[in-house]
């Protein structure tokens, strides 16, 4: 089904802007001449300026803080046209010592390559909070993207005061939420055209207890670790309805949210998972099971993880749950999620069956023996040789330093991302080892984002690491053609989280969708990429709006940016 | 933990003079041996508490599920839309698999942590005690496929289809009830 109509709504066509945004095309150089993929990534990090240092408590990560690590997120804040990024930070300690209070950055995308620091311009540094994630929308729908920070303390909602400022807000509109804090996502949850919230918490814990543990967890027989999250008390999700004079209410309870089983949550990802017209919530959950709540087109949610298919793996155990991505990895239009997991245990791609329904595919996919010895964070499904067909991205890195004092186990502390490659059926390969020099350093990873910044019609990735700058990987692979939809709703037109785009390419049919928040505690590019393959030309673009309107576009032709402006 | 320790210097205390009375000098003292005893009735009363307390979740969920699966066939036999019992009926199955719902979860989870622990969960780290396990990984993972399927069922669901899905659901329940742990 591809078209919802749950709850009497009707789906009719809208009137739209559309134009076509031509690239340079692209350089011969980057086509592929065999038909097949040539992956390269670059890190230009450092000569692109992003050269943040993201803290990670004490080096031998002593408490779960020290090495859950931080997101980063793209938005254009400024509305250039050029991506940019957001970073989010931690503390450095020593003992108990606070070292320093790591601060968030924000970096302005030059449109050459490169990125000026605007953080103290735009007065977004965190405020010396221990960050955890980020989460991007514009949430009071004035055509500006704000910024949602989450954190080991109170939540920072930064309003883009679309004048290269942003003004914190959280307390004023009632979300500030103190608590461990991580994954988070804005969506329209009751359809009433706002933007409602998501905040996934981890553990329940002071910072007196933070900086005074030290490892007691036996690892192994052979080691102390940080304890937890066993043993320790899980703190509560929480969701935040819109009211209409632009504040929050927490109404979790009430539209059936209540984090009754305490989980462990970390990644949180909004879309519409059943293809009925209303947004569903996926939460990963570290060790228990995920949840799955269907939004019942009424403003109230069901938990339909354990009966869906999408709470454990297939052997019917909870995994740790630490990132996820949406995607479709067999090209039937059906969401499919990809959830991390910790060492010694695959990561889960759950592929959609319909109606809300998933089955675990990792085994027969590939995913499952290629995933099974890293621990795994932040992920993308994305087209990253654009030939038409969704990969995956994963970071990876432990949380125990001390592993690397036991090389008979056979994991390490830092370890290399990882590239699967999809074949087209939705069976992946390892392609890491051949993705050029970006996939070969060791780190100890955490968030991951992707996103076209520098608008040449390939995906890069910006991944987030333990006491370490990010990494930005430049996508020079070589691979085939590529349309970027971008939705635009004016001001006041309730904004594009949720939209779907499904584009048709002769026989091959690929969707996508905004998203605030996604992957471990990061936000991808807002707009929706795809791979074309040898195909020139799109024969069809259906954008399906959060209001349940759509828009159709014809015969579009490919290598561009196509903007899709939704009239008022 | 502290009055043990209290008994156990006390016990130290008294054991000088009971060398000196002629006692066995390697025996463990008495007075321990008696309050370990007296421990262990306890650990064993409180694991009898919660194998009956997790049956008992497991048979008011097993009733509820028979009780609305039977709303569902009247409402298929009266030829009515059936699906939100269908879908009661598919959760209440996937909480037998869980040992209860989320609520319940979180209990299971700080048991787990203490080592003790009856169900799948326990199973799967190796922390159980044998004879102790209600829900298997194995009858976990049934009742959770039969849960899906039942889900699935959703509109189309008929009272053939229904009983077919909820036979497996008996056999697996009947499974949880086939031995006790020794000393039930």
């Amino acid at each position: 089904m591809l078209f919802g109509d749950k709850g009497g709504r009707r789906l009719f066509a809208v009137p739209v802007l559309v134009w076509l945004v031509a690239c340079a095309p692209v350089p011969p150089e980057k086509r592929s001449s065999r038909g097949t993929s040539e992956f390269r990534f670059v890190d230009v990090a450092a000569e692109a300026g992003l050269t943040r240092v993201l803290w990670a408590g004490r080096p031998d990560k002593d408490h779960l803080l020290d090495s859950a690590g931080t997101g980063a997120g793209w938005l254009d804040y400024d509305r250039d046209g050029w991506l940019d990024v957001y970073l989010v930070n931690g503390w450095r300690l020593s003992g108990d010592e606070v070292l320093e209070r790591g601060r968030n950055a924000l970096y302005r995308n030059l449109g050459d390559g490169t990125f000026e620091d605007v953080t103290d311009r735009a007065g977004v540094d965190g405020g010396g909070l221990w960050g955890s994630g980020v989460a991007v929308a514009d949430y009071d729908d004035d055509g500006w993207p704000d910024l949602l920070v989450t954190n080991f303390g109170p939540t920072r909602l930064y309003r883009n005061l679309g004048d290269g400022t942003f003004e914190d807000v959280a307390r004023e509109v009632g979300i500030e939420a103190p608590d461990w804090n991580t994954g988070a996502a804005f969506f329209d949850a009751d359809g009433d055209g706002d933007l409602d919230l998501y905040v996934a918490a981890y553990i329940e814990a002071t910072i007196e207890q933070v900086l005074s543990t030290t490892p007691t967890l036996d690892w192994k027989g052979v080691d102390k670790v940080a304890f937890g999250p066993f043993g320790l008390t899980g703190a509560s999700d929480r969701f935040f309805l819109r009211l209409d004079d632009g504040t929050f209410r927490e109404a979790t309870d009430e539209v059936g949210m209540r984090d009754r089983a305490r989980g462990f949550g970390f990644g949180v990802r909004a879309a519409d998972f059943d293809l009925d017209g209303d947004l569903d919530l996926y939460v990963a959950n570290d060790s228990d099971a995920n949840y799955l709540y269907r939004n019942d087109g009424d403003g109230t949610f069901t938990d339909t993880g354990l009966w869906s298919g999408a709470a454990f793996d297939v052997n019917g155990a909870a995994q740790a749950g630490m990132g996820v991505a949406l995607g479709d990895v067999n090209r039937d239009l059906l969401p499919d999620l990809f959830v991390t997991n910790f060492a010694e245990d695959f990561s889960t791609l759950y592929v959609g069956e319909g109606d809300g329904f998933f089955r675990d595919a990792s085994d027969g996919s590939g995913v499952g023996a290629a995933t099974f010895v890293p621990l795994s964070w932040g992920t993308v499904m994305a087209d990253l040789d654009n030939d038409g067909d969704h990969d995956i991205v994963i970071a990876n890195g432990h949380i125990y330093p001390q592993v690397d004092r036991h090389p008979q186990f056979g994991m390490t502390y830092a370890q290399r991302n990882q590239l699967l490659e999809n074949g087209g059926n939705g069976h992946f390969t390892e392609a890491g080892d051949r993705a050029g020099p970006g996939f070969e350093p060791a780190l100890s990873s955490r968030g991951i984002a992707a996103a076209d910044y520098d608008n040449d019609g390939d995906l890069d990735l910006l991944i987030t690491a333990l006491d370490e700058p990010p990494t930005l990987l430049r996508n020079d692979s070589v691979g085939g053609g590529w349309l970027t939809v971008e939705p635009r709703v004016p001001a006041g037109g309730g904004g594009v989280v949720g939209t779907r785009v499904v584009v048709t390419v002769g026989e091959r049919r690929m969707s996508g969708d905004v998203s605030s928040g996604g992957s471990f505690l990061s936000v991808h590019d807002p707009r929706v990429h795809f791979g074309l393959g040898s195909a020139g030309r799109v024969d069809r673009v259906e954008v399906l709006w959060p209001d349940g309107s759509t828009s159709v576009e014809t015969d579009v032709p490919g290598n561009r940016f196509l903007v899709v402006e939704k009239s008022p | 933990m502290k009055r043990v320790l209290l008994t156990g210097l006390c016990v130290l205390v008294m054991m000088s003079g009971a060398v000196d009375a002629g006692m066995d000098a390697t025996a463990t003292p008495r007075p321990l041996v008696d309050t370990y005893d007296s421990l262990a009735d306890t650990i064993l009363a409180a694991k009898k508490t919660e194998w009956n307390l997790v049956h008992s979740i497991l048979g008011g969920t097993y009733s509820h599920a028979e009780g609305v699966l039977a709303q569902a066939v009247s409402k298929i036999e009266a030829g009515q839309d059936a699906s939100a019992e269908v879908e009661r009926v598919a959760a209440l199955v996937a909480q037998l698999g869980n040992e209860g719902d989320a609520s319940v979860a979180a209990v299971r989870k700080r048991l787990l942590e203490g080592g003790h622990h009856h169900n799948a969960a326990g199973e799967e780290q190796g922390i159980y005690d044998d004879g102790f396990v209600i829900v298997t990984r194995a009858s976990k993972k049934a009742l959770l496929d039969v849960s899906k399927r039942i889900a699935k069922l959703g509109k189309s669901a008929t009272v053939d289809s229904l009983n077919a899905e909820w036979d497996k659901v008996k056999k697996e329940f009947g499974k949880m009830h086939a031995g006790t742990p020794m000393g039930h």
